[in-house]
């Protein structure tokens, strides 16, 4: 065995100086990112503009009518849009960064922020300023007005020139979902508005019933999302806030729900959460608008039981929540590519693919003409918390896109953790987190 | 009809005729110096090329990006910094560690226990195949399926394990969310609460000795059919009792089989990824306490796009496998008992 | 009570080893509802026989099991004869340098898939692979681990056979397809056995490198139930439940060879 390791070290040699004749070819491309001369990745397809996506059951489904409606009504000179699942985010991610090294890559894929940023950093994503602005193919300013700020705004990069790097794709809110019957049994009548009320319900219920009030997922975006709406942020330019007074009660919060056994974390990556509420087994959680479809099948149609409405609010007058969902971005690909991936990312967001998919999905409408249309009227008409979301985008705030957030964020997560097992205390957490996402964010 | 025949038996020796051709061209090239060679590469000449394409080369490939800086190993070529970086990182020691604790608490256990349902599955008359097929069951499910199912079971709020808990009296407990070590969890000492392994590695630990012990017991049974049963009954005739017999014949018939075990199932722990992935959800578990040395490097590389920090630290995982083998080779490897 | 005791021991263990199927299975029949609620309530209060209609109606699952099938059984076949191949080299036969090629083959065995992923896909690349057969076969037609096992199997065989076969004039070639694989006949399975299953069950690897519907297989099927709003319990249940069976019909049809004493078989013939 002692064989073994001589024989790696040289191989590992011989690997190396052949590496060294292989890299020199791609070494001119690691300058900065978006410069012109950089060679464009080659298409994955030659003959259609390849969409990796990460749709599932019925919304695949209505995305692959939406993509073949597309193709039936597109100008003959534009490539056909072909679409194909790769798995979840972190497969998309994953096959995304092994094609960047291949340097063939689709025309375009899904994906959040955090992974768009990366993408820009390997030169591989294109900004589509330049597409949106254009008089031919791009929005006509009364159009682009059209738009919520907000989702435009999530696109924006600031660490890259607030250049756009991607288009908005599945937008959603976070809400606070409750369940009726748990808060009746506890004698409540509303759910809360302001965070004092939420506490206090949350302590009637576990007095009342004997129950759990919050199954709490662990989860970067809702604290955010928290912060927010305690009047704070969580960033400022390279420095994190998390030692501020908001972010301070959005611990101690967690700090005192779990003190009093008032809430219980669920596994990551699990649904436990919607389930538990749908069983009654809690009154809130808190979650993407879009999870409203799911709970409504776990519910099993009885939408007498349930409601959503914005998060609770430090000042209800001036109220705030997290905006996320995924985006598309566009490959640095063939100039016939790129186009075609534009066409469609226009035709997805026209005001009425908009709705469409928004009916279908739960995903939010991301233009403000939606409120006029008959079929979104109706919907909101269906059921008294189904426009309580679209409401919030009036308001509601991007997360930060700024290079090593992916990192902060499993920082806030493990700190929120640490309150909940009540392993640190809210205040000591919260200075560690605000000590070490700074150091991150330093380091880039 | 006797001609077909003929030719069906033509047919049938063909391939050995041919094997004989081959053998009798080898025997002419044999140097003496080289021995073996020219039939060695022919048999080795397969194998060789796809591990060399999709083994070794990749090995190569990412020893050279581990000397670069940077984001996507496009960065500037730093040396041994990356290797260095690491060594004086905690939460490169802190994985290690937890991959310790995850090998010297799944090996011998999942070896154990496989041993001696291997040689009980072996010896029993009755209903042998149908226990056979239920205990390799867990190894034939993918780790994403199997996971989901045990996310269930140690469910903390609707699990089957706190219930039972429950009803004979015990504190339930948090399982895969608590990243209390067990020390702590036991003696109730907040101090100790990062000493040792937490509850939710020890979870991960029984899910991988479930579902690893199938892979274990197949070994096993192959080995202990390749054992001569003679010798088991010439000893049980000579007056030795069931435990002597294993004891003094079967594990040491068995030395080459269990030798085999101990290599390969310390290098797959060490590399153990998708267990602990798919029932933490994220690999990193309670405040990392699930963090082995590879869902490490997995997210420097998906999460960070380390590339280049990422296949050092890969590096020096495959170093530490490496001297741990020619550690059991040595020491172990001596002692084992061939024919 | 000597006689008895295995069959305890055996059961009890069943008992535990079995539960997660015995829960995978039912819950394969309840409702979404009901799937997601708890580990308690084993049994379905009513059997969803529809659910298996929605399983497959959510991905084509005829044409990844025919994938499945077609590369899981190839990658089988190779590596069973790459194996016995260089595991007998490493085993029997004396050259110059054996020592440093068998370690470099075991130094494949210790670096991280999710490593070697990204260069591997290049080379899929550069091959011209993608979406293509090849790229699903090839890389694994041969491993470390199998070809470690046979030779331990090679070398665990008496040597006298090896004398014998030499005294009779029977060159290395014939003497490993006419004597020596008949005889670790127990390991050729289990190394097909693993084979089979390690290219049955992955995921990663063909979500890589395929991205056609037609390219896919089953593993990858299994990912349309997990949808970044919630899992389809019941359904991914029904759809794994699927899934495992070929496996374990597979497995109890290989499983006699374990027992076949077949050394003595060897001197005999």
């Amino acid at each position: 065995m002692r064989h073994a390791a001589r024989a790696v070290l040289t191989l590992t040699l011989v690997m190396g100086a052949v590496g060294c004749g292989g890299r020199s070819q791609t070494s001119d491309a690691s300058g900065t990112p978006a410069s012109g001369a950089r060679p464009a990745f080659t298409p994955v397809d030659e003959t259609a503009a390849v969409f990796w996506d990460r749709q599932t059951t019925e919304t695949a489904e209505l995305l692959r009518t939406l993509v073949d409606d597309y193709n039936a009504g597109r100008p003959q000179d534009l490539l056909p849009v072909k679409l194909e699942h790769v798995g979840g985010y972190t497969d998309i991610f994953r096959k995304v960064s092994a094609s960047i090294q291949a340097r063939a890559l689709p025309a375009m894929a899904v994906g959040y922020q955090s992974m768009t940023s990366e993408y820009v950093q390997a030169g591989a994503v294109v900004a589509l300023d330049a597409f949106v602005q254009d008089p031919a193919v791009g929005f006509a300013p009364e159009d682009l007005g059209d738009f919520f700020p907000v989702v435009l705004e999530t696109n924006r990069y600031s660490d890259f020139d607030n250049a756009m790097y991607s288009f908005p794709f599945c937008k959603s809110a976070l809400m606070m979902f409750f369940n009726k019957k748990v808060l009746a049994d506890a004698g409540i009548e509303a759910p809360p508005v302001t965070w004092e009320e939420f506490f206090a319900q949350c302590r009637q219920v576990k007095e009342k019933t004997g129950k759990h009030a919050y199954a709490v997922s662990v989860d970067c975006s809702t604290i955010d999302g928290f912060v927010y709406s305690m009047g704070g942020d969580v960033i400022d330019g390279q420095t994190t806030l998390f030692d501020q007074i908001a972010s301070v009660r959005v611990f101690e919060l967690f700090e005192a729900l779990a003190k009093e056994e008032l809430a219980y974390q669920i596994s990551p990556g699990t649904y436990d959460d919607e389930t538990a509420l749908a069983h009654n087994e809690i009154a809130f959680m808190f979650r993407s608008s879009s999870a409203r479809t799911s709970i409504q099948m776990l519910m099993e149609g009885d939408d007498d039981r349930w409601g959503m409405t914005r998060i609770p609010q430090a000042d209800p007058a001036n109220p705030r929540t997290v905006l996320y969902g995924p985006n598309i971005c566009v490959f640095n690909t063939t100039p016939e590519q790129q186009r075609a991936a534009w066409a469609f990312i226009k035709y997805f967001t026209s005001a009425e693919t908009g709705v469409k998919w928004a009916l279908g999905t739960g995903y939010l409408p991301i233009r403000k003409s939606a409120a006029k249309d008959p079929q979104m009227q109706a919907f909101w008409d269906e059921w008294a918390y189904n426009r309580a979301a679209f409401d919030c985008l009036e308001f509601a705030k991007s997360e930060p896109t700024v290079a090593g957030w992916q990192e902060v964020r499993l920082l806030v997560e493990k700190a929120q953790t640490e309150v909940l097992t009540g392993i640190k205390s809210a205040r000591q957490a919260v200075l560690d987190l605000k000590h070490k996402a700074d150091a991150v964010l330093a380091q880039q | 009809m006797k001609r077909v025949a003929d030719s069906w038996g033509m047919l049938l020796r063909f391939p050995d005729m041919c094997l004989g051709v081959l053998d009798n061209a080898f025997d002419r090239c044999r140097i003496r110096p080289l021995k073996d060679a020219p039939i060695a590469a022919f048999l080795l000449l397969p194998a060789l090329v796809v591990l060399g394409a999709f083994g070794l080369l990749p090995l190569g490939y990412s020893a050279y990006m581990s000397l670069f800086g940077g984001k996507w190993g496009m960065g500037d070529f730093v040396g041994l910094g990356n290797y260095a970086e690491a060594i004086g990182s905690r939460a490169f020691w802190g994985s290690f560690l937890v991959t310790a604790y995850y090998a010297a608490g799944t090996i011998p256990l999942t070896m154990a226990f496989s041993f001696t349902i291997a040689y009980l599955l072996f010896h029993v008359a009755r209903g042998r195949s149908f226990f056979r097929t239920v205990y390799f069951l867990p190894y034939v499910t993918s780790a994403v399926a199997a996971a989901m199912v045990w996310r269930g079971i140690f469910n903390p709020q609707f699990g089957i394990v706190n219930a039972l808990l429950t009803r004979w009296g015990i504190e339930p407990l948090d399982w895969l969310l608590e990243p209390r070590s067990i020390l702590a969890l036991i003696t109730g000492r907040e101090a100790l609460v990062s000493v040792g392994p937490s509850l939710a590695l020890c979870g991960v630990m029984l899910f991988e000795i479930w579902h690893g012990s199938g892979f274990m017991i197949v070994i096993f049974l192959a080995g202990l059919s390749a054992i001569p049963r003679e010798l088991e009954e010439a000893a049980r005739i000579d007056g030795a009792g069931p435990f002597q017999v294993v004891r003094k014949v079967t594990l040491p018939l068995l030395s080459p089989t269990i030798f085999f075990l101990a290599i390969v199932s310390v290098i797959k722990s060490f590399q153990a990824f998708n267990s602990v992935f798919a029932l933490t959800g994220d690999g990193h578990g309670p405040l990392d306490t699930t963090q082995n040395v590879t869902v490490y490097i997995y997210s420097q590389f998906y999460e960070f796009h380390r590339w280049g920090y990422g296949t050092a630290v890969a590096a020096l995982l495959c170093l530490a496998i490496m001297t741990l083998t020619v550690v059991q080779w040595r020491f172990v490897g001596r002692k084992v008992h061939y024919e | 009570m000597r006689r008895v005791l295995p069959y305890v021991l055996l059961g009890v263990g069943t008992l535990v080893v079995t539960f997660p199927f015995v829960w995978m299975i039912t819950t394969a029949f309840k409702t979404q509802t009901e799937a997601t609620m708890s580990t308690l309530n084993l049994w379905p209060s009513v059997w969803q026989w529809r659910n298996f209609a929605e399983t497959f109606r959510a991905a084509p699952f005829a044409r990844y099991f025919f994938n499945s099938f077609l590369v899981a059984f190839t990658v089988t076949a190779a590596v069973i004869v790459t194996s016995l191949m260089a595991g007998y080299a490493f085993a029997r036969l004396e050259f110059p340098g054996s020592r440093i090629l068998f370690g470099l083959v075991l130094a494949t065995m210790m670096i991280p898939f999710e490593v070697t992923l990204i260069p591997n896909f290049v080379l899929i690349r550069r091959l011209d692979w993608y979406n293509a057969y090849p790229a699903l076969i090839v890389p694994w037609c041969a491993n470390a681990f199998s070809i470690f096992l046979m030779r331990q199997a090679f070398l665990s065989l008496p040597s006298d056979y090896f004398d014998a076969a030499k005294v009779d004039g029977c060159g290395h070639l014939r003497f490993l397809a006419r004597i020596a694989a008949p005889l670790v006949k127990p390991m050729v399975v289990t190394v097909g056995l693993f084979a089979f299953l390690g290219s049955y069950n992955s995921l990663l690897w063909p979500l890589v490198v395929t991205s056609e519907e037609a390219m896919r297989v089953v593993q990858v099927g299994l990912t349309v139930f997990s949808g970044a709003e919630g899992v389809r319990l019941h359904l991914l249940m029904c759809a794994s439940a699927i899934v495992i069976l070929p496996t374990v019909a597979l497995y109890f049809a290989a499983q006699r060879y374990f027992l076949e004493g077949s050394i003595g078989a060897g001197i005999k013939g």
